[in-house]
C-alpha cells in the first residue's frame, strides 16, 4: 500500500471519525453536564431573544461601527470564513472528494476561478488575522498557543491545497490530504470547536436576555 | 505594551487563615461548580478576537490591556481547561491532579474584583455573545472559596452574615425606621403580621437618605397599597451575590421570599438598586429549584411608571432638561429600558439621552461590589471620566438615576472630580413632584437635615451649577 | 558603540544563520520532494489524480499536438494575438531567460549572494548599532494598523520569494541536486503558490504604500544623513521620520512591487491582457525586479531585526524608546515631543515597576 493509498483510505477514515466522535463527545459535555440551573419566571420570549442574538451578532454591535478594530475584525474575518466556505464545500476538487467518500453533493462546482478567488480571500483574511495577534497588545495578552497552532495548521492546510491547485502531483495531493486529516484530528480539540459552539455561547445568552425582557 | 513581569504587582488581600494548598483547592472546587451548558458554552466559544476590550470602560479608560473582558477570568477559564477541557482526560489516566497556582488566583483577584462592574456591556461587543458578566460572577464563587477578595468587600460580606445587614441588626432598624417617622411626619408600616406587599431597602437609604424613605413610602401611601418593611427582612441589597458567597447570596434572597410568604404578601418590591433586582427577580428561582410564581417581584422603578401608565400616578411638571444614568442591572441586564423614561416624561423633563444610553450605556463603575472595594477607587475615577463627558456632551439641567449604588458612586466621583453637576434620584423627584391628597412630609426638623441630601446639596454647591429639582419644588398638596 | 566581546559568538551564529535559512530553504523544500520521489517511483502506475479542473492538463494538450491536433495552439480569436503562433522575437527573450545561460540568473544568484556576504561582513566588523541606554520612556512609532500591513507585507513577500526564486533558479541550481521528478513537484507546487498569492500581494503592498507614505517624501535632511554615512560608520546622522535608507526602500518597495504587480497580472492572464512581446518583456521586468526588491529586503531585514537594537520592538509593539529615537530619528522626536506637549498624546512613559 502506497502512502497516497493509506491517506486515502484507513488514515482518512481514522481521522474523519475521530473529528466526528470527539466533535460530537465535546459538545455533548458542552451541552449536557455540569450545573442547571431553574430560571425565573419569564418577562420576555427566551427563544425570540436566542434567535436575536444568535443573528444579531453576525453583525458588529452598532457601538462599534466607528471602531476600526471592530472593522478590521469583522472584514478579516468574513473574508476569511466566507473564503474558506466558499472553497471547502464549492471547490472542484472538494465537491468530487466529498462525493467520493461522504455525500453526493447537490450542487455544482464553481468554476476554477471562483475557487481561486475565494481562497485568496480566505488567505488575505488568514494572515492579517494571525499576524495581528503578534502585535496587537490585547489580543497578544489573551492568545493561548491553541489559537495560534489553529491558525498556523489552517493555514498550512490552505497553503498545501493551493501548492496542489496543478493537480498533476500525487505527492502534493497526499501532502495536503494528510495535512488535512492531521487537522480532523486537532480540530475536537481545539478552538477551532469555536465552529460549532458559536450558535450555542450566543443563544444562551440571547435566551437569558429576552428572559428578562431585555437584548443582547 | 508593556510586560510588567519584573515587578509582580502585591495588589491583593487575603481573608482566613488557610494554607495556599487549600487556597487553591478550594478555588478549585468553586469554579468547577458552576461549570455548566452555559458557561461552557461561552468558554469554548471565545476566538481571542479582543473586541470585548473595546466595550469595556475600564480598557478605553487606561488602554491596559490586562483590563480585556475575556482576560479577566483567565484563572476560570484554566481551571476549566485543566478539569474538564478536551485534554483533561489525560490528567485522569496518569493519576494527576491538576491544579492552578496561588500565585495566579493572586494576581487575578484584582481583576476579577477591582476591574469588573458585571455590567454585560463588552457581551454585546463579543462577536460570540459570550456573557463575561456572568462568568465573572461565577469565577468570583471560587476566589471567595479561596478566600482571595478584597478586605473591604470580606469585612461588608461578615456584616451580613452576622447582623443581617451591612446596615445593622434589625433592632438598628427599627430604630431608623421610627426616627425617619418623625423625621418627616410620615407613618412607615413597619412588622404587619399580613400584607399585600413587602417593601425592602438598601443600606444607603438608611443611612443618608432618609427624605427618600420617606418619599418612597408616600407614593406607596398615595398608591394605596397594604405595604409593609420587615425588620427581619428589609435588606435588599446581597452581599452574597457581590462577593461570589453563594450560600450567603442564596440565603439573602430565601429570607425575603420566604418572609413574603410568610405574611401572605402577593408582591415584593425591589428598591433603588440594580443587584439586588438581578439577585432576587432573575436568580431567586435558583434557590428554590422552580420560578417564584407565587409573588410578584417587581422593581419600584417598574412599579411606579406602571402607574403613571395606568393613570393612578401625575407629577407636576418639573420643565427642565435631563439625562438619564441607566443602572445596568435595571436596564441593560434587568429589562426595564422604558421604565424610568416613562418616569422622566411624567415629570415633563426633556430626557437629553446620552451618547451611548440604554442598553449601550457605560458603567457608573461602582456596580458588581467595586464601589464598596475602596481599594479600586482610583481606577474607578479613571472610569468616571467616559461618564463624565457623556454627562457633559448633553448639556441638560439634571443628572438623574434609580439606583442607590449609581448614585453613591457618581456622587462620590463628582466631588472628587469637582464636576459641576449633583446626581439625583428619580423617586426622590417623583416623590417630591407627585400630584396626591397625602400630607406633605415635614420640612425635616430644625437643622437635623438628612445626612444625604444635605451632603449632597453642599456638594453641588461647591460646584456652582448643581441644583436640585427635588429640592427646590417640596411637595405641596394639589 | 561598546560591543561586548562576549557577544561576538552569538552574533557569528547569527550571521551564519540568517543567510543559511535562505540558502537552506529551498533544498530543505526540495529534500522533502526528494523522499517524496523515490517513493513514487514504485507507483509509476499511479494514474494520478483525477481531472477535476473542468479543463486539460497541459501534459494532455501537448500531447495531442504532436498528435497533430490542429488549432488549440492558436491564441484564441478575441485574444491580441489571435492567429499569429510562432514570433520571432521570442528568440531575444529565450536567449535573456535560458535557464542554463541567462544572465538574469547568473547576476542574480551572484548579487544575492554578494549583498548576504556584505552584511555578515559588516555584522562581524560593526556589531549592532546601539543607542545607549535605555530612556524607559516609550514613544509611539507605529500604529497598530500599520504594523498589521507590514507584518502582511512582509509574509507575503516572503512567500513570493521564495516561490519565486524557485521558479527563477530552480532548473540551474536545484534541479541537479534532487533530480527530475522532485524539482517537477516543487515547481509545480512553487508555482501554484505564487500565482494565488501573486494578487494578494498586489493588494497588501497597496496598503503598504497608503499606511507608510507620510514621513517617506525626501527631505534636506537626508543629505547631512547621507553626508554623515547613515551613522553606520560612527557618528549621529539626522533624521524625521525616516532616514534616506529607510526612504529608499519604501520607494524600492513601491516601484520595484508595483512592476512586479504589474507584470505578474499579465502573466497571469497572459490571453487577455498581452502579446507576446509584452509577456516577454514582463517577464523579464519581473524577474529583475523581484532580484532587487529580494536584494534591498535583506538589508532592510538586517537593519530591522539584529542591525539596530530596539527596531524591531518598534514594529511589534509599536512603540520605541526614547533614546533609540534621539539616535536614529532626532527630528521627529522633537516634532512628536512637541506634539506631545502641545496636548497629543504620542508621548507614553513606560510603568517602570510601579
Ligand atoms: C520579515 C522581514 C522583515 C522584517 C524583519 C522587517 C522589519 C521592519 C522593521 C523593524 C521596521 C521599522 C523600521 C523603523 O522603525 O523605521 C520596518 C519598516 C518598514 N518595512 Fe519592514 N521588515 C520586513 C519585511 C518587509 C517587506 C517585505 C517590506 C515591503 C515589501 C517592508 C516594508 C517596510 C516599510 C515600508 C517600512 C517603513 C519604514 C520605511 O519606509 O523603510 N518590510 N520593517
Ligand atoms: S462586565 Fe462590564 S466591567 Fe466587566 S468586563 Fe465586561 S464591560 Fe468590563
Ligand atoms: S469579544 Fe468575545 S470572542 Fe472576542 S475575545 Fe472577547 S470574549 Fe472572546
Amino acid at each position: 500500500m502506497t502512502l497516497l493509498e493509506l491517506l486515502e483510505g484507513p488514515l482518512w477514515i481514522a481521522s474523519a471519525s475521530i473529528f466526528v466522535a470527539f466533535a460530537a463527545f465535546r459538545l455533548i459535555v458542552i451541552l449536557f453536564t455540569g450545573r442547571r440551573e431553574a430560571e425565573a419566571r419569564p418577562a420576555g420570549s427566551p427563544f425570540l431573544g436566542a434567535l436575536r442574538t444568535i443573528l444579531g451578532h453576525f453583525l458588529p454591535w452598532r457601538r462599534l461601527l466607528g471602531n476600526g478594530k471592530a472593522w478590521f475584525v469583522t472584514i478579516a474575518g468574513y473574508s476569511f470564513h466566507i473564503g474558506l466556505f466558499v472553497l471547502l464545500l464549492f471547490a472542484a476538487p472538494h465537491v468530487e472528494f466529498i462525493r467520493e467518500k461522504i455525500v453526493n453533493l447537490p450542487w455544482d462546482p464553481i468554476p476554477r476561478w471562483g475557487f481561486i478567488l475565494s481562497a485568496q480571500f480566505a488567505f488575505a483574511g488568514l494572515i492579517t488575522l494571525w499576524l495581528r495577534r503578534f502585535v496587537d497588545p490585547v489580543v497578544r495578552l489573551i492568545s493561548r498557543p491553541d489559537d495560534h497552532v489553529a491558525a498556523g495548521l489552517t493555514f498550512i492546510v490552505m497553503l498545501t491545497g493551493c501548492m496542489a491547485l496543478g493537480e498533476q502531483s500525487a505527492f502534493l495531493r497526499g501532502l495536503h490530504l494528510g495535512l488535512v486529516e492531521l487537522w480532523l484530528i486537532y480540530f475536537p480539540f481545539s478552538s477551532l470547536m469555536h465552529t460549532f459552539t458559536w450558535p450555542f455561547s450566543r443563544g444562551f445568552t440571547g435566551a437569558m436576555a429576552g428572559r428578562r425582557g431585555t437584548r443582547a | 505594551m508593556t510586560s510588567d513581569t519584573t515587578e509582580k504587582h502585591r495588589n491583593f488581600d487575603k481573608q482566613r487563615d488557610l494554607p495556599d494548598e487549600v487556597r487553591v483547592e478550594n478555588a478549585m472546587a468553586g469554579f468547577i461548580a458552576e461549570f455548566g451548558p452555559r458557561a461552557q458554552s461561552w468558554m469554548n466559544a471565545c476566538v481571542r478576537c479582543g473586541l470585548c476590550a473595546e466595550a469595556c470602560h475600564f480598557y478605553l479608560a487606561t488602554g491596559e490591556e490586562k483590563y480585556t473582558p475575556i482576560h479577566k477570568i483567565k484563572p476560570f477559564e484554566d481551571a476549566y481547561a485543566l478539569t474538564h477541557g478536551p485534554f483533561s482526560w489525560l490528567h485522569g489516566l496518569l493519576g494527576r491532579k491538576p491544579k492552578l497556582t496561588i500565585e495566579e488566583l493572586e494576581e487575578w483577584e484584582e481583576l476579577i474584583y477591582d476591574s469588573c462592574n458585571m455590567c454585560g456591556r463588552c457581551t454585546l461587543a463579543c462577536p460570540m455573545g459570550i456573557d463575561i458578566a456572568s462568568l465573572v460572577k461565577d469565577a468570583r464563587r471560587g476566589m471567595y472559596a479561596a478566600g482571595l477578595l478584597p478586605d473591604r468587600l470580606a469585612r461588608i460580606v461578615r456584616n451580613a452574615e452576622k447582623q443581617h445587614s451591612p446596615f445593622g441588626s434589625p433592632e438598628d432598624f427599627r430604630k431608623t425606621i421610627k426616627e425617619i417617622e418623625k423625621e418627616y411626619g410620615i407613618p412607615l408600616p413597619l412588622d404587619k403580621p399580613k400584607a399585600d406587599v413587602l417593601m425592602t431597602i438598601t443600606p444607603e437609604a438608611l443611612e443618608n437618605r432618609h427624605f427618600g424613605v420617606a418619599s418612597m413610602a408616600r407614593v406607596l401611601h398615595h398608591l394605596g397599597y397594604d405595604w409593609t418593611f420587615c425588620s427581619d427582612a428589609f435588606e435588599a441589597t446581597n452581599f452574597g451575590y457581590l462577593s461570589g458567597n453563594m450560600e450567603l447570596q442564596g440565603a439573602l434572597t430565601v429570607r425575603l421570599i420566604d418572609k413574603a410568604r410568610e405574611i401572605g404578601a402577593s408582591m415584593l418590591i425591589v428598591p433603588e438598586c440594580g443587584h439586588a433586582w438581578g439577585a432576587t427577580r432573575w436568580e431567586a428561582a435558583k434557590w428554590y429549584g422552580a420560578p417564584v410564581d407565587d409573588i410578584k417581584i417587581r422593581h419600584i422603578v417598574e412599579v411606579l411608571a406602571d402607574a403613571v401608565e395606568d393613570g393612578k400616578l401625575e407629577c407636576r411638571p418639573v420643565g427642565e432638561s435631563a439625562t438619564f444614568h441607566d443602572p445596568c442591572q435595571q436596564i441593560r441586564r434587568g429589562g426595564l429600558e422604558e421604565k424610568p423614561r416613562i418616569l422622566m416624561r411624567a415629570l415633563g423633563m426633556e430626557l437629553r439621552e446620552m451618547d451611548p444610553h440604554g442598553l449601550d450605556a457605560f458603567c457608573c463603575g461602582g456596580g458588581g461590589g467595586v464601589l464598596a472595594n475602596e481599594r479600586a477607587g482610583p481606577l474607578r475615577l479613571k472610569a468616571f471620566e467616559l461618564k463624565k463627558r457623556a454627562v457633559e456632551e448633553t448639556g441638560a439641567d439634571h443628572f438623574v438615576t434609580s439606583c442607590n449604588i449609581c448614585e453613591m458612586t457618581l456622587g462620590r466621583d463628582i466631588e472628587a472630580t469637582g464636576f459641576g453637576k449633583q446626581i439625583e434620584s428619580l423617586i426622590d423627584l417623583i416623590g417630591a413632584n407627585m400630584i396626591t391628597d397625602q400630607p406633605p412630609l415635614k420640612a425635616p426638623g430644625s437643622g437635623a437635615k438628612p445626612k444625604g441630601v444635605g451632603k449632597r446639596a453642599a456638594g453641588a454647591k461647591k460646584a456652582g451649577k448643581g441644583r436640585s429639582a427635588a429640592r427646590r419644588k417640596p411637595a405641596a398638596k394639589k | 558603540m561598546a560591543t561586548n566581546k562576549g557577544h561576538s559568538a552569538v552574533r557569528l551564529l547569527w550571521s551564519l544563520l540568517i543567510p543559511a535559512f535562505f540558502l537552506m530553504a529551498m533544498p530543505a523544500l526540495t529534500g522533502v520532494g526528494g523522499l517524496r520521489a523515490q517513493e513514487s517511483g514504485a507507483a509509476q502506475a499511479d494514474p494520478g489524480p483525477p481531472n477535476t479542473l473542468g479543463k486539460r492538463s497541459d501534459a494532455e494538450i501537448w500531447h495531442d499536438l504532436r498528435l497533430g491536433a490542429g488549432g488549440i495552439a492558436n491564441p484564441p480569436t478575441g485574444s491580441p494575438e489571435a492567429g499569429s503562433v510562432i514570433n520571432s522575437e521570442g528568440w531575444e527573450w529565450a536567449k535573456l531567460r535560458n535557464p542554463e545561460k541567462s544572465p538574469i540568473v547568473h547576476y542574480g544568484a551572484w548579487g544575492l549572494l554578494a549583498i548576504l556576504g556584505l552584511l555578515v561582513l559588516f555584522y562581524l566588523i560593526r556589531g549592532p548599532v546601539g543607542h545607549g541606554e535605555d530612556s524607559g520612556r516609550r514613544i509611539l512609532r507605529f500604529r497598530l494598523s500599520q504594523r498589521i500591513v507590514h507584518w502582511s507585507v512582509a509574509f507575503v513577500f516572503i512567500l513570493m520569494g521564495l516561490t519565486g526564486l524557485s521558479i527563477l533558479f530552480g532548473r540551474p541550481f536545484i534541479l541537479p541536486l534532487i533530480g527530475k521528478e522532485a524539482h517537477s513537484i516543487l515547481l509545480t507546487a512553487a508555482m501554484q503558490a505564487h500565482n494565488l498569492f501573486g494578487p494578494i500581494f498586489a493588494l497588501f503592498l497597496l496598503g503598504l504604500f497608503v499606511h507608510f507614505l507620510r514621513g517617506n517624501f525626501p527631505s534636506l535632511v537626508d543629505i547631512k544623513w547621507l553626508l554623515k554615512g547613515g551613522g553606520f560608520f560612527g557618528g549621529h546622522a539626522p533624521a524625521g521620520r525616516y532616514n534616506l535608507g529607510e526612504k529608499a526602500w519604501f520607494w524600492t518597495a513601491v516601484i520595484a512591487g508595483g512592476a512586479l504587480s504589474v507584470t505578474g497580472f499579465i502573466m497571469l492572464f497572459p490571453d487577455d491582457l498581452a502579446t507576446r512581446n509584452t509577456i516577454h518583456l514582463s517577464e523579464l521586468i519581473h524577474a529583475i525586479a523581484a532580484l532587487v526588491m529580494i536584494g534591498f529586503s535583506l538589508g532592510h531585514i538586517y537593519l530591522g531585526t539584529i542591525g539596530t537594537r530596539g527596531t524591531l520592538k518598534g514594529m511589534v509593539d509599536g512603540y520605541v524608546d526614547e533614546n533609540w529615537a534621539r539616535a536614529h530619528h532626532d527630528r521627529w522626536l522633537e516634532e512628536e515631543l512637541e506634539k506631545a506637549e502641545s496636548g497629543d498624546q504620542a508621548r507614553e512613559t513606560a510603568e517602570e515597576g510601579a
